[in-house]
């Protein structure tokens, strides 16, 4: 896990006035699943444009493999596969046309892949590109990509066409791949798919990046939402460092707990003679939507 | 059968509003083309002779084969020219017009999912198709009235009220049949491309067999094709009203075909079963070249035929141009012989002068149409990356460079083919019709490649605009305009030197009459290469830039 398959540090891209990245540093090591989440127009698919050599930094780095991103863009191209967010293709060649034109445009591929892939994704090669749906044309992509024989996989929201069956075959071929000590950089915005297959994280917003590391890191920051019932009142609750939002429902004390204050906290419940204990870490939406959250002022 | 077309009013006003730009701007142009040609061309040929003359020479195998007969030559009036020469080019654009007005709201819906969602509510099951056809009948109907109206109202020589209703009429019932031609193929085919593709090809057939029926002179054969058959109306000279019923039983027939099939049908299914595409590309797709050749060969196929037989059309009259031009100053001046060569012409060279200065005037011509899909072949490496295409191939193992590569260099191959087509239809059709064949072919092609040097610099203009300013692309087609606009009228403005001098047009030895002159055609390939150069070196440089 020494070698980095892929480096920025203070990455600024600039659009004339606009700043779409500001100083984004980003540390991917090899054979990781390395997640990019933020929301539409947060800089997720400019980073991946500037990795792939497709525009030039305005300031600082960005380094795959040890090479800069742009100057040895080609280079760098023989050991990537990439699926773009938006898949454009030619309306009068079929799928399979151009699947067998990427591929044979990647630097090593496997052809014996290719059948096994559109079988998987249930998907019909000889249909012209124009009759496909916006999901059969990002497995078009994807099929390409996986098709082809990459140390690193770049992947820009390749599930947000296809339908739950599909996000599962692809989400087991993410991991077939993890297997082989591939590296893939996943941007997403579908959490659970991210918290299932990343094994680090980094939240990007407005061009900036907000919080990165693994998602355990992350929850440790944060706090987790505990549910209690006692057999005596719960008094003086609110003056224990670290609790937050206590409400009072029907199905108990709710209640937020910071992460290093748990031990504190349950042996002070304790005294009260606890009937029901439940505790949920964050999920990585609760993380990410806190970012957004203050940031809306909601 | 209850049922089947109800709310038919409603989705045809649905189809008309959303119709309400798209075709305006058709009949809009269409009408305003029509009428403007009808006092234009009464003023360029004011007086019968010269009408008679035109005719004359427009009365070969060759011409005819391409407009179809000239009638009414005894009392050749203006109206008589007009309906001769237009009556085709403006029912095919018609044509044109309902092929995809008809698509766009029968089939293109239904691939959609837009038809699923009307049909789920209470319309009825031939609605949809009854209310592209009402449309379609209401539209062609407004063309032909305002047309028909448009022209009688400019009072030009022999074109009287009813003649011209009959025109707009015959017009508007060729755009019919291909409405319900459309709506036909709209059947057969289960997607619009495919719908799209076969009624042109039925327009293309219509075309060949109207033109195979007029080389041999048989009225049977060219009436098999609505475009024949409007021509048998001899409008403005007879005014015969018979094809006119023909082309709107003929319209109604189809439809009714169009109409049954569609009941039968499944929603989404076509009668002919999509033909299944390749599973996987051929050896000559599998690289960046192989791509941008298979994007751009259709089009550039078209284009080469397109120029051969515009090339074989002059060719087909050049022989006779000499005695139509030969008594009018302003035509050889148009045709840029200067007034001291018009001047000092004998009787003896007279014509020989006149033909090189028209064939020197042609090869000007046709290096412009030229000019358009080798420009439009460059310039597609960026409408690639506006679509979002490139990034796919540019994220592989491919180099920017070697990307466009593909694209300019096929803008070069291509300026020399299409330039060979184009002389060599001019001098297969003079040699046709003439009985000396004033031109050598290899006289004639290098006419044409003397143009190379100042299309290559086009093409680096091209490429460096795609290189630099990749949001400001449209400005070639301004440096065209420029380039086309001091060739055209530039000697006859009397625009100062340097202005004609920027065009590299300008530059390029006037042959037959000039000696072939080596030393701008070789200052214009380089510059052309360098301007080519720079475009790779700016476009290396640059963001890829989507929009």
């Amino acid at each position: 896990m020494s070698e980095l398959s892929l480096e920025t540090v203070d990455l600024t891209k600039r659009f004339g006035k606009f700043t779409a990245l500001d100083s984004v540093n980003l540390k991917v090591n090899e054979g990781e699943v390395f997640g990019y989440i933020g929301p539409n127009g947060a800089g997720k698919t400019t980073t991946i444009r500037v990795l792939l050599g497709i525009l030039q930094a305005s300031e600082g780095s960005a380094k795959v493999f040890g090479m800069d991103a742009w100057k040895d863009a080609v280079e760098i191209h023989k050991r990537i596969a990439y699926v773009p967010g938006d898949v454009n293709l030619w309306p009068n060649l079929t799928g399979g046309e151009v699947i067998d034109l990427f591929v044979s445009l990647c630097g090593k591929h496997d052809k014996s892949r290719r059948e096994g892939l559109l079988e998987d994704f249930d998907l019909d090669p000889s249909k012209k590109c124009r009759t496909y749906s916006k999901g059969n044309r990002q497995k078009v992509a994807l099929v390409a990509a996986l098709a082809s024989d990459a140390d690193l996989y770049i992947l820009d929201e390749p599930t947000s066409g296809l339908d739950p069956l599909m996000e599962q075959v692809f989400q087991e071929r993410v991991l077939g791949l993890k297997k082989q000590g591939k590296g893939i950089f996943l941007s997403s915005h579908i959490m659970s798919e991210v918290e299932k297959l990343c094994d680090r994280i980094a939240i990007i917003k407005e061009g900036a990046i907000v919080e990165s590391g693994t998602l355990d890191e992350m929850r440790h920051l944060t706090r987790m939402s505990m549910t209690i019932k006692t057999e005596a009142p719960v008094e003086g609750l609110d003056q224990v460092k670290g609790v937050h939002e206590i409400t009072d429902g029907q199905g108990g004390l709710t209640f937020q707990v910071d992460s290093d204050t748990v031990g504190d906290v349950v042996s002070f419940i304790g005294k009260f003679g606890v009937t029901k204990l439940e505790s949920t870490p964050p999920t990585l939406e609760d993380l990410f939507m806190r970012h957004y959250n203050t940031a809306g002022g909601a | 059968m209850h049922g089947n077309f109800d709310n038919t009013l409603k989705l045809v006003r649905l189809v008309l509003r959303r119709e309400r730009f798209n075709s305006s701007v058709w009949i809009i142009v269409l009408t305003l083309f029509s009428v403007i040609l009808a006092p234009g061309m009464h003023e360029m040929f004011s007086d019968m002779g010269t009408r008679t003359q035109i005719a004359a020479i427009y009365d070969n195998p060759i011409m005819v084969a391409m407009m179809g007969p000239v009638y009414g030559l005894d009392n050749f009036t203006t109206g008589a020219m007009y309906g001769g020469m237009m009556l085709l080019w403006v029912a095919i654009a018609v044509g044109v017009m309902n092929i995809f007005l008809v698509t766009r709201h029968t089939r293109t819906d239904e691939e959609r999912g837009q038809i699923e969602v009307v049909r789920s509510l209470p319309v009825g099951r031939l609605a949809t198709i009854n209310a592209a056809m009402i449309s379609a009948l209401l539209i062609n109907g407004v063309l032909a009235l305002l047309i028909g109206l448009g022209l009688a109202a400019t009072g030009t020589d022999g074109m009287g009220l009813g003649s011209s209703l009959l025109y707009g009429a015959l017009v508007g019932a060729v755009g019919l049949v291909f409405a319900a031609i459309t709506a036909l193929c709209c059947q057969l085919s289960s997607s619009s491309g495919g719908a799209i593709g076969m009624s042109m090809g039925v327009l293309g057939l219509a075309y060949m067999i109207r033109a195979a029926g007029d080389a041999q002179g048989s009225d049977l054969i060219a009436c098999m094709s609505p475009f024949g058959l409007a021509q048998r109306s001899q409008v403005y000279v007879n005014d015969y009203l018979w094809p006119l019923l023909v082309l709107l039983a003929l319209a109604c027939v189809i439809a009714a075909i169009a109409f049954k099939l569609n009941s039968i049908r499944d929603l989404g299914q076509g009668f002919l079963a999509a033909k299944p595409g390749r599973r996987g590309a051929g050896p000559l797709l599998r690289s960046p070249f192989g791509l941008a050749v298979r994007l751009l060969a259709k089009m550039l196929i078209i284009w080469f035929v397109v120029m051969l037989m515009l090339g074989a059309s002059y060719g087909s009259v050049i022989a006779d141009i000499g005695a139509f031009v030969g008594d009018s100053p302003e035509y050889l001046q148009v045709i840029g012989i200067p007034a001291e060569v018009v001047a000092t012409m004998t009787d003896a060279d007279k014509s020989k002068i006149i033909v090189d200065y028209f064939a020197a005037f042609i090869t000007v011509m046709m290096t412009l149409v030229c000019l358009v899909p080798v420009l439009n072949a460059a310039m597609r490496v960026r409408s690639e990356e506006r679509e979002g295409r490139s990034e796919h191939i540019l994220s592989r193992v491919v180099s920017n460079t070697s990307y466009m590569a593909g694209y300019v260099a096929i803008a070069y191959i291509a300026s020399v083919l299409i330039q060979f087509a184009t002389a060599a239809g001019l001098y297969l059709a003079t040699d046709a019709m003439a009985e000396a064949n004033p031109f050598t072919f290899g006289g004639l092609v290098s006419a044409f490649f003397a143009y190379l040097p100042a299309m290559w610099v086009l093409i680096g203009v091209a490429v460096l605009i795609i290189g630099l300013f990749p949001k400001a692309t449209g400005a070639i087609w301004a440096v065209y305009g420029f380039v086309a606009f001091t060739s055209f009228i530039g000697g006859m403005l009397k625009l100062p030197d340097w202005v004609n001098w920027l065009s590299p047009m300008y530059h390029v030895p006037r042959l037959p009459m000039e000696e072939m002159a080596y030393p701008p055609l070789v200052v214009m390939t380089v510059i052309a290469l360098v301007l080519t150069a720079l475009g790779f070196v700016f476009y290396k440089r640059r963001d890829l830039a989507p929009a």
